[in-house]
């Protein structure tokens, strides 16, 4: 399989592509963004279908359009800041609308059109693997840099502002990195299956990590995992590999979910079993209750004079 | 030294204003609650004086320098942070660790006395033991206390919080009373934050800023009171 030169593309691109997309897809999960990657893949169609109508590279425009539709999304995300997603819902709109008219006006191109609908690794051809290379490249560096502030405003944007990050700049940065990867992982998943390379790592990654560079490291290995073994199925079932690879990816997330669930309820079982011992031999300490910690009396009586500087070492609990 | 203030400040969600004419100043050194009864923009008044708001018109002032002359460090609580979700993957020392980096310094490593900062803040706030646990599976007030002890790791010169008692039992409301009267006499620290249980509070406290709506449609305007014990009565200018 892997002595073909697309294959031997479609692997390197495919493997590229999951590492970031799954970073991003953790990112978009925790900003209440998920649907962010679907909504791209749309507004990349319609400049798909635009480049194939205007005469020009049908994949820089695909590209083109996502990195606008990013821009735009986040200008309208800021005027609809308590329903965020509507932003993605007006964008949506626009792109998928765009795209059939697009379409419906090229009529004798629909063929390749599907190759960019359901992805095909044929379709990843010289161009697509620059602009690949060049996303990931991109959104690595993008992801590595910020990844202390982007972990703050995941969190909460207010504190991450009065903490001193630019959030608005790095959110806009944040969209355009979005739409890049989506545009550039299209060709290998389609328009209508990209979010899943991109949710569907992040979803179990978030439910199976305890720690936020867990979710991450989760992420990416979920997300190769689909891709390779999708790739491979693909080839050798000659099945879609966007509908392979998504496949497997739901197949994971099950399987993951089912194997979590199991163990909370052998840890529930387990921690039943030690109750029960416990109560037989009359030994259970009492429960530390996390109460706040008391500072001395005598400290609160001290005479109130604002004395700056203490030192932060000083035992009070 | 004055941190922050507002004068005159209007400002509203929609056509009505719901602050009018609203000034206030907190300075340096102290320990202030923000009252006033439900709907009386409470919240509001805090994000104005940090800046997340713009207000329609007045003057808004926010110190870019904190009393040792670096650059002001604010540790910000909102209102019900705690009610994050529930699965956030991160644990209770790495959300706490997230507030001890110096502001901008986004690459390097954790230094070992930011590591020890934020050890200490977990300490502070009785949540140590609780550390390797992931964020959401802990309870609301526990919640609240991790995000209190994140906002105590960065070492705030100014310390706003948005009823950060919500969740809190009696015993661990006190114990927060006297942790934040403890940084503000001890650490220079200025501690603003917005609080319904004013009794419980009040032997604590420099001073209280209470909105009070004046007339119809809604205006409010803040008034303060000076607590006697703590506080330099010549350090007001409102």
């Amino acid at each position: 399989m892997l002595h073909y030169d697309f294959m031997q593309r479609a692997f390197c691109a495919g493997g590229i592509i999951a590492l970031v997309a799954s970073v991003l897809g953790v990112h978009l999960m925790l900003r209440r963004q998920a649907l962010m990657a679907d909504m791209l893949s749309h507004v990349s169609l319609a400049g798909v279908a635009a480049g194939a109508y205007l005469g020009w590279n049908p994949s820089y425009a695909g590209f083109a359009a996502a990195v606008a539709g990013a821009i735009a999304v986040e200008y309208i995300r800021r005027s609809y800041r308590a329903y965020s997603e509507m932003s993605i819902a007006i964008i949506m709109i626009g792109g998928l609308s765009g795209a059939v008219v697009l379409m419906g006006l090229n009529k004798g191109m629909n063929k390749s059109f599907s190759s960019y609908l359901f992805g095909s690794v044929v379709a990843v051809n010289e161009t697509e693997l620059i602009l690949m290379l060049a996303a990931a490249a991109v959104g690595a560096i993008f992801f590595i840099l910020l990844r202390r502030p982007l972990y703050q405003i995941a969190f909460d944007e207010e504190t991450a502002q009065t903490n001193g990050i630019p959030v608005r700049p790095i959110s806009m940065l944040f969209s355009i990195v979005t739409g890049m990867i989506v545009a550039a992982a299209m060709p290998i998943v389609g328009v209508l299956l990209v979010s899943a390379l991109i949710v569907l790592p992040a979803a179990l990654a978030v439910r199976l990590a305890r720690s936020f560079a867990a979710a991450l490291i989760i992420a990416m290995l979920v997300g190769m995992a689909g891709v390779f073994t999708g790739l491979t199925a693909s080839y050798e079932l000659g099945t879609p590999p966007g509908g392979t690879i998504a496949l497997f990816l739901l197949a994971l997330l099950i399987l993951g979910i089912v194997l979590k669930k199991a163990s909370v309820i052998a840890g529930k079982l387990g921690n039943r079993q030690n109750l029960t011992i416990i109560s037989k031999h009359q030994t259970g300490q009492p429960a530390q209750n996390g109460a706040f910690p008391r500072i001395k009396s005598n400290k609160l009586a001290a005479p109130a004079t604002h004395t700056h500087g203490g030192t932060e070492n000083e035992s009070y609990v | 030294m004055q941190i922050a203030s507002l004068e005159n400040v209007v400002f509203g969600y929609g056509s009505v204003p719901s602050l009018n004419e609203a000034s206030m100043a907190i300075h340096a050194g102290e320990f202030i609650a923000v009252t006033g009864p439900n709907g009386a923009s409470k919240t509001t008044l805090l994000k104005l004086a940090l800046g997340l708001l713009k207000p329609w018109s007045g003057e808004v002032y926010l110190a870019k320098l904190g009393a040792s002359g670096k650059k002001l460090v604010i540790g910000y609580v909102p209102q019900q942070i705690a009610a994050f979700n529930s699965g956030f993957p991160s644990t209770v020392l790495e959300f706490v660790r997230s507030g001890a980096y110096e502001s901008g310094a986004w690459l390097r490593r954790l230094r070992p006395q930011e590591r020890a900062r934020a050890e200490e803040a977990l300490r502070q706030v009785g949540m140590w033991e609780q550390r390797g646990r992931k964020i959401g599976e802990l309870s609301g007030g526990q919640k609240q206390r991790v995000c209190i002890a994140r906002a105590l790791a960065q070492q705030p010169d100014l310390l706003v919080m948005d009823e950060p008692t919500t969740g809190m039992d009696e015993a661990s409301r006190k114990g927060f009373y006297e942790l934040m009267h403890h940084h503000v006499q001890a650490h220079g620290r200025t501690v603003v934050m917005v609080t319904h249980g004013l009794e419980e509070v009040r032997p604590y406290l420099d001073r209280i800023i209470e909105l009070e709506r004046k007339g119809e449609g809604g205006w409010k305007c803040c008034t303060t009171t000076s607590c006697s014990g703590h506080f330099a009565p010549e350090a007001l200018s409102l």
